[in-house]
């Protein structure tokens, strides 16, 4: 099968019901994409997929095929971060970090289909997604910064 | 230019609560170097699991040394690199292996100031550091790197007893907001975590898991695992049980398809039983504290008012489920695992393993997480699983597996029994703790009062725990902390006194009362109980730190909305602002979710809600308002921040609700019972 995955061309023979995760992780090795639950709980694991986020952990690798993949390494332009990984660092929105590619993924999906939302929205979109280290009022403000400056650059 | 060391600073390990006394049966190691390039190093065994220490470290170097923060590496957690170091607990890395760092950065300035001076002929007192340069003031204004001055051959330092860290009066750095210098990888998604790491030859081992602690293994059968491509190995010795395959989905795979039959305890106790199990089955109390005469106190009261208290199991749930990855080469090995105690790991897998602890390297990769616990035996199952197959083993806990196989916070059942004269004066104070687990001084943090009480008698017990109880942040702290402030709001609602004047009245310790005078000002206090919502406080005290906190909630049926909590802390000199503070935002987080909704759920030795479907944590909806206010006295040493703003917590949203509601809040979690 075919896998485009941030912007590369990836052909892997392998059971197409096995998760996009674990063809990620284990075959790819593109760990940034985290295992947390297993069961679309916790949201470590979303990635886009054609613009829109997706759960990694229970989406069979086989209903992805030729559709545009990307992961928390994609976002990045070279050294350039994407304006969603400049707001998370600006307002330390993390502690270990571990569930932080899911949330910057969610994010940035939000702000690509509504480029200004309320605090309520992002609160509301972010919902699935959980961060022990309890960093989610940082994760907010991020949000926010980062709107105002996907709204500036477009 | 080349890396090697040009000079370093040793010393003996320094991992005790005493910040001065470095452990001496530990040889001297490498803290701190400058190579010949210019670049400086600090080494730690203490772990990055999100506290932002490799940070903290690396900002309190730089600015000692008046260097770029970019100029500094920190390395951690890797028995081959760093110092031993016991563990990274009680919130003691700042304050005891920080301060080491600070006084060697100290030597470093104070010894690359001396060739300075050699240099430039100078007088050591018209030179300084600055931007990772000596810098000569005055007429003759010259400056020369630090890489420049370097000697040609090593120079190995100790740390003269005279040499002390920077006052905050000459900090450029510290004090000040930074972004995290390991921050990019982070939201890169390069951060390597121990479910990351991957090997060449790399096999992937699942443990076949009892349904309960204490199971034995009866027999188990793998003849159609084995038929399941990719299966290399099944292996049983004794109880333990593990199937080896050469990828991840297939060892998850073939381990569904063993069959096993296991010799499970007897379910006495569940969650429902465990209060009355907690006395029933208590060990003998022990006395932390036994002052004046309690007994006759009480029979002279005014009036008595008691109370029980009660908290469930919680699970510390870490994003990251524990993880581990064992590579033999000949005798020696090397893992990588997610622990919190690097020295301490390899201890154990060399007993285990019955090899030379020497010939085992352990390194902590980035920890998704911890707050207390992680998997004590998922770096031993890696190594003899690696060591049976001959080629490297990963083992990874599923989310499921992390709920049940790592340590739960312990239950605690909380007798106070208070004795107060008409003037709303305590006068004498009984408590007797009796907390899940092995010892009776897991239940010791926090169990003591504060307050002026002349006859006090504080006492705890261990007790019975089916399940394996273990750390969490602050350890007993928060369910000692959520009795004491909770039933001192009943004796004030009892005296008709408002909760923060009566907890003045009986308060003369002075950084308590700064907190608490301090957040009575900025939440608002007099002016924020305004009809159906309501307003709680709670002091406390937890590793050398001082704080209060003031929480918000409104309530609808067995909704409650914690609408904003303040905090004003102490802890004392504070190098990183912005790190404290994130600990402070996330340990109210955290303590909400015991607050309000976690409880582990259990029969007998079987946990029933091992998953994030069934054990509600807090959300981003759920987030409140969270204002910090960091009071301590910059001449104070620095102590614990990444622990003590959990303690307060509970109490504070307990008191809020009971404001709110009128019922009286004695067991957590609140919400079923309201």
């Amino acid at each position: 099968m075919n896998l485009n995955i941030n912007g590369t061309s990836r052909t892997l023979e392998t059971d197409p019901e096995r998760t996009l995760l674990s063809v990620l992780r284990n075959d790819l090795h593109l760990t940034g994409t985290k295992y947390g639950c297993g069961e679309g709980n916790c949201g470590a694991c979303t990635v886009l997929i054609d613009g829109e986020s997706v759960r990694a952990c229970v989406t069979p690798v086989g209903t992805v095929a030729e559709r545009e993949i990307i992961t928390v390494e994609g976002l990045a332009n070279g050294d350039k971060l994407h304006p969603v990984q400049e707001a998370f660092i600006e307002h330390t929105a993390f502690q270990c970090g571990y569930c932080t590619p899911g949330f910057i993924i969610e994010t940035t999906a939000l702000l690509a289909r509504n480029p200004h939302p309320t605090g309520d929205q992002t609160r509301a979109a972010l919902s699935g997604h959980i961060c022990r280290c309890g960093a989610y009022a940082r994760i907010i403000d991020a949000a926010a910064t980062a709107a105002g400056r996907t709204g500036e650059t477009s | 230019m080349s890396n090697e060391p040009a000079i370093k600073i040793v010393d003996h390990p320094l991992w005790s609560d005493d910040p001065e006394s470095p452990v001496a049966e530990y040889p001297e190691a490498t803290l701190l170097q400058i190579s010949a390039d210019g670049q400086i190093t600090g080494y730690s065994g203490k772990v990055e699991y999100g506290q932002g220490i490799r940070h903290g470290f690396a900002l309190a170097i730089a600015d000692e040394l008046d260097t770029p923060i970019d100029s500094v590496t920190v390395v951690l957690a890797d028995t081959a690199l760093v110092p031993y170091d016991r563990a990274t607990v009680g919130s003691a890395s700042t304050r005891t292996v920080g301060l080491q760092l600070r006084r060697s950065a100290a030597t470093l300035r104070r010894y690359l100031l001396s060739l300075a001076a050699d240099y430039f002929k100078s007088d050591v007192r018209t030179l300084s550091c600055k931007a990772g340069k000596v810098v000569r003031a005055g007429e003759a204004k010259d400056e020369v790197t630090f890489a420049a001055l370097l000697p040609a051959s090593q120079v190995t330092l100790d740390i003269p007893d005279d040499i002390r860290p920077k006052p905050e009066s000459e900090f450029n750095a510290m004090g000040t907001d930074h972004p995290r210098s390991d921050a990019i990888a982070r939201v890169t998604g390069k951060a390597m975590y121990s479910q990351d790491v991957f090997v060449d030859e790399m096999l992937h081992a699942v443990v076949i898991r009892p349904p309960s602690y204490g199971a034995t293994l009866l027999n188990v059968e793998a003849t159609r695992a084995e038929q399941t491509p990719g299966f290399v190995r099944f292996i049983r010795e004794g109880d333990f049980a593990a199937i080896i395959c050469d990828s991840a989905d297939g060892a998850e795979t073939a381990a569904k398809m063993v069959r096993a039959r296991w010799d499970e305890l007897d379910a006495e106790v569940s969650d429902f039983s465990m209060p009355v199990a907690l006395k029933q089955h208590a060990n003998e109390l022990v006395s932390l504290r036994s002052e004046g005469n309690v007994d006759a106190a009480f029979d002279s009261a005014a009036s008595v008012i008691e109370g029980v208290y009660y908290a469930p199991y919680v699970a510390n749930a870490a994003m990251e489920p524990s993880a581990a990855v064992a590579q033999w080469d000949g005798d020696n090995l090397t893992v990588w695992c997610s622990s919190r105690s690097p020295f301490g790991e390899r201890e154990a897998i060399a007993a285990a393993l019955d090899v030379t602890e020497t010939n085992v390297r352990v390194i902590c990769t980035e920890v998704g997480g911890s707050f207390g616990t992680r998997s004590a035996t998922i770096s031993i199952d890696a190594a003899r699983l690696a060591r049976a197959a001959g080629r490297p083993v990963k083992v990874a806990h599923t989310r499921d597996e992390e709920f049940v196989w790592s340590t739960v916070r312990p239950a605690a059942l909380i007798e106070v029994r208070s004795a107060v004269d008409s003037s709303g004066a305590i006068t004498a104070w009984d408590y007797a703790a009796y907390h899940s687990g092995e010892s009776p001084f897991r239940g010791r943090r926090g169990a003591d009062t504060p307050y002026d009480v002349p006859n006090v008698s504080v006492q705890v017990a261990n007790s019975v725990s089916p399940l394996q109880s273990g750390s969490y942040r602050s350890l007993g702290g928060a369910v000692n902390h959520f009795a004491r402030e909770v039933h001192m709001d009943r004796i004030a609602s009892q005296l008709g006194i408002d909760p923060i004047e009566f907890r003045l009245n009986n308060l003369s310790h002075a950084r308590l009362r700064k907190t608490l005078t301090n957040a009575a000002d900025v939440f608002g206090w007099s002016a924020s109980k305004t009809g159906s919502n309501g307003i709680g406080v709670a002091i406390g005290y937890d590793a050398g730190s001082f704080l209060t906190q003031a929480a918000e909630v409104s309530t609808a049926g067995r909704d409650v909305n914690v609408d904003r909590v303040h905090t004003s802390f102490d802890c004392g000199l504070v190098l990183n602002p912005d790190g404290v503070r994130n600990q402070v935002e996330g340990s109210i987080v955290m303590g909400m979710g015991t607050a309000l909704w976690e409880s582990v759920e259990f029969d007998g030795g079987r946990i029933l809600n091992p998953s994030f479907s069934r054990y509600r944590v807090p959300r981003i909806t759920e987030t409140p308002a969270l204002d910090v206010s960091l009071i301590g006295d910059p001449n104070t040493p620095s102590t614990g921040a990444g622990e003590p703003a959990i303690v307060t917590v509970a109490a504070a949203i307990a008191n809020a609700v009971t404001s709110a509601t009128g019922r009286q809040i004695d067991t957590l979690p609140i919400t079923p019972q309201l």
